[in-house]
């Protein structure tokens, strides 16, 4: 038994798959390419694998993670271009390596996420502006989200109830990067993974509100940069060894 | 289409679209297997149009084969439509984007063939809502010389009569022959000098094809039809449907199209044979699918495994419409579990009778998936089975569901039909009493042996006769008959481990009054589309007022057409379509059926249908 990591990016037509969606390309992908996967037991067997975060429908990225669990040891190089093969455009793997078999879960390792976004202001503004508008959202302590509570089992047609959320925590960074008339890029660097998850597009609802700056609903594009570990002072990668028993 | 017209054709930009629709993966066109072709004036554009949602028509066989029949052919590029999502026919129309075919995000508007397939009666709408987004005139008689030929195959083609005036060509019957003697004669007219009438003209001296516009309707005083005639010299009285001889030599797509999203069927269909022995009284594939052809061994070994290497699916389906008629069932089987099992392929057998062999078969394949069970007794009495042929008894089921409770099965469903020809309530009733019989077979189990919790789900749906089958002269239950009904039955089979599952029969009734309607519903059908009707076959959109609204303005009663016993000697709608199987004989069941009598399945006995006095060769 062999765990093989990899990054992949999904980027083009393919932002528009869900993750679901994601799943069963996989798992075809690798009956077609014929890389040796082992399958859960049980009446409904599945190849296994796992991914390290579930990406919005919508949302491109540079740095995706996979683990398979590979039945015996296969060249990463022979891997790679065995399973580039047969993704379709717009997916594709990025580095392969073969992790140590007591490496902890993608899961569980990840804790921040970086993304570009771009999005289109009804109004023309400065870049003095923007920053400004940066600055204030970073300058609060707090920055309270609703967030819809999970109905309970059974407990359908029931109004949706909300509980607040101080969301400032999970944002580590904002900075504009580019300004264009009235398109707006902003490098974000936000918490990501099991421990506090936040999307960016919240971010750029609670910016857009505080800074009463309306934009075009659905011209926001997000980009997903990289996944990150805190290893104290750096950040590490999924796929850097140091990483691995963090 | 003109050349200028080819020309102006852009790809259309939809992306912004995308961004804001549930699922975009439906629009996407890119799908592994899907066909892109280089587009040059000489190429024939096929658009094939599925009037449901892209999950509904993805999981469509006869789509696939189509698909990639046609797209063999080097002059001709077919593309796949499918009707757009509430939420993205608003995003299309609000932002002036026409309906377009996936692969190449082009208007099928200038398309050369618009096709639709008529797989059920309620995606009528659908259809004239599509044409209406594309901007193709929806009546034949307003469409001029550029536009697209508008052509329709599947199972309700066979009386295509209330969507006549919408359609130019209906092919009746199997159309992978047909379709290619059309683009063949299509792409030769266009190099003599094509014109529409003339083609039209053509088309319909090829065997299976049908030009509504070319025939002539009259009607008597009570509103039954007087007579069909053709209106020009040539034109056939009669259209026989086609049917391919030989099944291992027509085209099987040794490649399909895998979509990304979860489809309803999700999986690898291998179709092991055509028609039916049974012949069950009410089932209209059972008799417009006749004769009986099969698949050889050879020939489905050799396609598994093309599909499975070419899909990566990790299911395997055998398609038929009764599967354990398979005559080599246990070895495709057999075969399929020894190669592919260590793969972790599983099968499914869709569609089994309920004998022993069968169950064998299930659980040894169950080893790899465990699925529910579905039988489908039909009807509650032994007397009722009788009259619509189903060839079941009651000790056949039970001995079936002894046997799968004994192998640890708790999930099982029981299909019944309500409102079946000669019914009563002591019928009714004793679908309650095979249920519990069924239910305490599950507890004369050790429990120790059984599965945990049984749950039998019973569905019952509303009886609808069909044009082709010994029912045809029948008429429906009114609404209040069925709803009484279903009351009855609800009321009695209270349970803990049994579901009733039943529908407000109202789209039953129409249904019925689409299937066997004529030429007057198209009226009906366009003022239908006015209100807004659209995915009628779904229970959140589907609005009875709005439908009624229609036949009132168009001054048609429903009821005419569903609830009226009809005569052996009344002209029937779609009396001038020939499906092979005869009308005497049709007559002749249902007289059987009145008197109980079951007739044998044709391998028992040839029950004398006429299907192989129409095509040469006495194949079945």
């Amino acid at each position: 038994m062999a765990i093989m990591r990899s990054r992949f990016y999904k980027k083009g037509d393919m932002v528009f798959i869900s993750h679901l969606d994601l799943i069963r390309i996989f798992e075809r992908a690798t009956r077609r390419a014929d890389i040796p996967i082992d399958y859960t037991q049980g009446f409904n067997p599945h190849p296994i694998m796992a991914f390290a975060t579930a990406l919005g429908v919508g949302v491109a990225s540079e740095g995706e993670y996979i683990d398979m669990q590979l039945s015996n040891n296969m060249d990463n190089e022979l891997f790679m271009k065995k399973l580039n093969n047969v993704l379709p455009d717009g997916l594709k793997i990025i580095k392969s390596k073969i992790i140590t078999d007591n490496a902890k879960s993608l899961m569980s390792i990840i804790r921040s996420s970086t993304y570009l976004v771009k999005l289109r202001t009804k109004k023309l503004l400065s870049e003095t502006d923007m920053k400004q508008h940066i600055d204030n959202l970073l300058d609060r302590k707090v920055i309270v989200e609703l967030k819809q509570k999970k109905q309970r089992r059974g407990r359908k047609n029931r109004k949706p109830e909300f509980r607040e959320v101080n969301i400032r925590p999970l944002i580590k960074n904002v900075e504009p990067f580019l300004l264009d008339e009235h398109e707006v890029l902003l490098k974000m660097h936000l918490a990501a993974g099991s421990q506090g998850n936040l999307k960016p597009e919240v971010v750029v609802d609670k910016l857009c509100e505080l800074a009463n700056l309306p934009i075009e609903q659905y011209e926001t594009r997000v980009k997903r940069l990289g996944l990150f570990i805190n290893g104290g002072n750096k950040f590490l990668t999924p796929l850097d060894e140091e990483a691995w028993n963090i | 289409m003109n050349l200028e017209g080819r020309k102006l054709m852009g790809k259309l930009q939809i992306d912004n679209l995308l961004y804001r629709v549930e699922k975009p993966a439906r629009y996407l066109g890119n799908e592994l297997n899907s066909v892109h072709k280089e587009i040059n004036e000489n190429i024939i554009r096929f658009a094939f149009c599925f009037p449901d949602i892209y999950e509904i028509g993805m999981s469509h066989l006869g789509m696939q084969i189509l698909y990639h029949l046609l797209n063999k052919q080097e002059n001709v590029f077919c593309e796949r439509v499918f009707a757009p999502a509430i939420d993205m026919e608003k995003q299309m129309r609000d932002n002036n984007v026409p309906l377009f075919a996936l692969e190449s995000r082009q208007p099928i508007r200038n398309f050369d063939f618009v096709g639709f397939t008529l797989q059920y009666e309620l995606s009528y709408t659908n259809i004239l809502n599509m044409l209406s987004l594309a901007g193709v005139p929806i009546y034949s008689g307003d469409r001029e010389e550029e536009d697209p030929i508008v052509i329709v195959g599947g199972p309700c083609a066979y009386n295509c009569e209330p969507i006549a005036d919408f359609i130019d060509i209906a092919v009746l019957g199997e159309a992978e022959e047909a379709i290619l003697e059309i683009m063949e004669l299509y792409s030769k007219m266009k190099e003599e000098g094509y014109n529409r009438f003339e083609f039209l003209k053509r088309a319909v001296l090829l065997e299976g094809v049908y030009v509504p516009s070319f025939y002539d309707v009259t009607y008597n005083d009570d509103g039954t039809v007087k007579v069909i005639i053709p209106k020009y010299e040539g034109v056939p009285g009669t259209i026989r449907k086609r049917i391919v001889e030989n099944l291992d030599n027509v085209f099987y797509p040794e490649e399909i199209i895998v979509p990304y999203l979860n489809i309803v069927h999700d999986r690898i269909m291998l179709e092991i044979f055509r028609g039916c022995i049974r012949g069950c009284r009410f089932c209209q594939a059972g008799f417009i699918y006749r004769p009986v052809r099969e698949k050889s061994f050879d020939r489905l070994q050799g396609l598994a495994e093309k599909l499975i290497s070419n899909t990566g699916y990790g299911e395997i389906s055998l398609a038929s419409l009764s599967t354990s008629d398979y005559s080599e069932l246990g070895k495709i089987v057999k075969h399929l579990m020894e190669e592919y099992g260590n793969k972790r392929i599983g099968i499914s057998l869709p569609s089994l009778r309920l004998d022993s062999f069968s169950l064998q078969i299930i659980k040894e394949i169950q080893r790899v998936k465990k699925t529910g069970l579905t039988f489908a007794p039909e009807a509650g009495s032994q007397r009722l089975r009788d009259v619509i042929n189903k060839g079941i008894t009651e000790s056949d089921l039970i001995d079936a569901v002894k046997d799968v409770f004994h192998s640890g099965w708790n999930n099982i469903k029981l299909y019944f039909m309500i409102g079946l020809p000669t019914e009563t309530d002591e019928d009714i009733l004793e679908i309650k009493e095979l249920v519990f019989r069924v239910v305490d077979e599950y507890y004369k189990v050790p429990k120790e042996q059984r599965g945990k919790r049984l749950n039998v789900t019973v569905s019952a749906s509303t009886f609808v006769p069909k044009p082709f089958t010994p029912f045809q002269w029948e008429p429906q239950s009114t609404q209040e008959e069925v709803c009484a009904k279903q009351k009855l039955l609800a009321s009695n089979i209270r349970n803990k481990n049994v579901t009733l599952d039943y529908h407000d029969p109202k789209t039953s009734f129409l249904e019925a009054v689409f299937a066997g309607g004529d030429r007057k519903l198209s009226k009906v059908l366009e003022f239908a589309l006015g209100e807004g009707c659209k995915f009628d076959g779904w229970m959140e959109h589907f609005d009875f007022d709005k439908w009624m609204a229609a036949f009132k303005k168009a001054n048609i009663d429903p009821t005419f057409y569903a609830n009226r016993r009809r005569g052996y000697d009344e002209i029937l709608p779609w009396d001038h379509i020939d499906v092979g199987v005869s009308k005497q004989f049709l007559i002749r069941e249902n007289e059987n059926s009145k008197q109980a009598r079951v007739t044998p399945n044709c391998r028992v006995n040839c029950a004398g249908c006429g299907i192989n006095q129409v095509f040469a060769g006495g194949i079945c």
